[in-house]
């Protein structure tokens, strides 16, 4: 049997992953595990390094939506595959590299939510673990799910003038039951703006998905500096 | 004669409860997204940047075939139920051949034809102004007035409000059952000042639930029988029972029945070419799910909230190509500009969208501005340059061919600004509101981009 190298198998599930093949990423993952190359090395330099190919492809929009929702798919399957070679410790230690954390929602009584699905797919393909809760998700459910996993920054989508107040309603919650300074609340969606943002004190308002990434990561960078 | 819609209403419903089971995800991606991919791939349909009105007929009618053929095979999913409404052709083409070509929409000396339109149609659009967006409660009446007193205007759309008595309008809320009766009936107001009690009015756009919608329903003080509701869409082809629920009630009441679908280029869809088909495909939900007489069909840009960019000005054009030459179906081409109220910008793309939607056999729906994001931005004057561009091509007989040389003489004016356009100004800083006129510096504006847009072909009324 040909053994392929460590170098032509990485960049086979680069190129499986960009290609949006999931079955192809799958089996070149057990192929990586099988070659006994170093998973975490095959994750970074495969995984991350065709993650960040598929995200510019999106900005400049060479991908839309669909390729970015298999690239996510190949990702996750191969990802499934490669942990499974990895020790708990080393998980562990994966874990706690991550960009950070988000619990992501399309607010109460908002059933729009490709916006949302757009922003869950960037942040994972950047390296954040998302929770992401759906469409016309309930405020106190939502505030239950951050108590619950912690997370560095609770995101909140609404398309609908209507609904916009529902991204107040998890604030007043937050700030009601005493925790809101431990999330970064950022709010976006079709008819929210930043004067909006500023009104409910969120943290941050972006326009786009991408710039509702780069956002993030600047929060949580200045969040882990104080 | 009105016969269809409704078309078997009992029979659809049994479906949304029977169809086959399919997770959202799986009808995302395994069954819209790859049975879109072949349709696209087996007529060749392709967006040409340089050709924005395609005088291809045969382009239009590849594209309906496409959109029927992925409709019949995906269907609409009911999220509600986690299933999907299918039907055979035999069905869509019984629905097809008993559906209204026109419908007669308003009261008394107010009321007017709504109909289907062919491409290069003599017949004008039917032009439906609209400001498609939020506004202070104080602003409600006369922004309203200004939008209904327009010449052109044979219906009219509220501005939506998103406080009543101060109070914040929630959907789902007993506030937002508050707010939309009070839409209904501050509208109906605003209708008898400007002399026109019985013109067309689309509503009621403040109440997103369906309790709230069936509140405002009163033929007394709300909304009429020869009003038009609302059954909107979840993108792509998906319904709920709240959707449903409005659908049901409408009909029973007795009002019109719209559609209102934008899908989303960028989004599931993929891009110009898999909107089109969707867009086509959304018409035929239009009449057997949404079972409405009329559609409002916005396609939007996913991150900027626009259509009148070249993708989207051709897929526009496609889409009404398509429905033109193969269906009975009545539509109205929603404008969603990047820029706002009082810049030159608005008055171009507003041009662009109310030039292309025309020849190619639309009726009008104008126009949200500002990538519909901030209160209180939009007035009538956007409105009145697309609409009338409409009338003019209408009147003159303009061809696609020639209508693509205008397009493409519009574009390079406001193109490259697009993701970076100005919000304009607002309102009150456009109109005197005492008055409820424009300001003279905004007719100015107005005047000068009409002369230099007639110096370089642009037809109007």
């Amino acid at each position: 049997m040909l053994v392929l190298s460590e170098k032509v198998l990485i960049e086979k599930l680069r190129q499986s992953v960009i290609e949006c093949d999931e079955e192809a990423a799958k089996k070149v993952a057990g192929e990586i595990l099988k070659a006994g190359v170093d998973p975490v090395k095959a994750i970074k330099e495969g995984i991350s390094s065709a993650a960040k190919i598929v995200g510019e492809k999106f900005e400049t929009g060479e991908f839309f939506l669909p390729q970015l929702l298999l690239a996510g798919e190949a990702m996750e399957s191969a990802s499934n595959v490669l942990m499974s070679g990895i020790s708990e410790k080393k998980r562990e230690e994966l874990e706690s590299k991550r960009a950070g954390t988000v619990v992501l929602a399309t607010v109460s009584g908002d059933i729009h939510d490709i916006g949302k699905n757009i922003l869950a797919l960037l942040l994972a393909v950047n390296g954040f673990k998302v929770y992401d809760l759906g469409r016309d998700v309930d405020s106190m459910k939502i505030v239950e799910k951050a108590t619950e996993v912690k997370p560095d920054i609770i995101g909140l989508s609404a398309l609908m003038t209507t609904t916009m107040p529902a991204q107040r309603e998890v604030i007043d919650l937050l700030n009601a039951m005493g925790v809101r300074n431990e999330f970064i609340v950022m709010v976006g969606g079709g008819s929210t703006n930043r004067e909006w943002a500023e009104e409910i004190e969120a943290d941050g308002w972006a326009e786009t998905a991408e710039e509702a990434v780069r956002l993030a990561q600047r929060l949580i960078e200045k969040k882990r500096r104080q | 004669m009105r016969l269809v819609p409704p078309w078997r209403i009992n029979e659809v419903l049994k479906r949304a409860e029977t169809g086959p089971i399919c997770l959202e995800r799986d009808f995302d991606l395994k069954v819209l997204y790859s049975k879109l991919q072949s349709v696209i791939k087996e007529r060749d349909i392709k967006f040409d940047p340089e050709v924005i009105i395609p005088s291809d007929n045969s382009l239009a009618d590849d594209v309906w075939k496409a959109a029927l053929e992925l409709y019949l095979e995906v269907g609409t999913l009911c999220l509600s139920t986690h299933r999907r409404i299918l039907f055979d052709e035999s069905e869509i083409k019984e629905a097809m051949s008993l559906s209204s070509r026109e419908i007669v929409v308003g009261s008394g000396k107010d009321a007017t034809r709504m109909c289907h339109r062919e491409i290069e149609d003599s017949k004008r659009p039917f032009c439906l102004f609209s400001p498609d967006i939020t506004c202070d409660e104080e602003l409600f009446i006369p922004m309203s007035m200004a939008y209904l007193q327009e010449p052109l205007a044979d219906g009219v759309c509220a501005p939506i409000l998103d406080t009543i008595e101060g109070i914040r309008i929630k959907a789902g809320s007993p506030i937002e059952i508050k707010g939309s009766i009070a839409h209904a009936m501050m509208f109906r107001e605003a209708a008898r000042r400007v002399g026109r009690p019985g013109i067309f009015l689309q509503s009621v756009g403040t109440a997103e639930t369906d309790a709230a919608q069936i509140a405002a329903s009163n033929s007394t003080w709300g909304e009429r029988l020869t009003d038009g509701r609302f059954v909107a869409s979840i993108a792509e082809l998906k319904v709920d029972y709240s959707l449903l629920n409005k659908m049901v009630h409408f009909h029973q009441y007795g009002c019109f029945v719209g559609a209102l679908h934008g899908p989303m280029y960028g989004g599931y869809c993929g891009g110009a070419e898999g909107t089109a088909v969707v867009g086509t495909a959304y018409h035929i939900q239009a009449l057997m799910v949404n079972q409405a007489y009329y559609s409002n069909y916005f396609p939007i840009h996913f991150k900027y909230s626009f259509n009148t960019s070249r993708e989207l000005l051709w897929l526009i054009s496609v889409t009404y190509q398509a429905l033109a030459r193969n269906t009975p179906f009545i539509s109205l081409s929603n404008g969603f500009t990047a820029a706002g109220s009082f810049t030159p910008m608005v008055l171009y793309e507003a041009a662009a969208h109310g030039l292309v939607s025309t020849v190619s056999g639309a009726n009008l729906w104008e126009i949200a501005v500002a990538r519909n994001k901030y209160k209180n931005r939009a007035t009538p004057m956007e409105a009145r340059m697309a609409c009338e561009i409409g009338h003019g091509i209408a009147k003159k007989g303009i061809k696609r061919s020639e209508a693509n040389d205008i397009v493409k003489r519009i574009l390079p004016k406001y193109e490259n600004k697009l993701t970076e356009a100005p919000i304009g100004k607002t309102f009150s800083e456009c109109y005197d509101i005492k008055t409820i006129t424009p300001r003279e510096d905004y007719v100015e504006l107005y005047n000068k981009v009409k002369k230099e847009l007639m110096d370089i072909g642009v037809p109007f009324l």
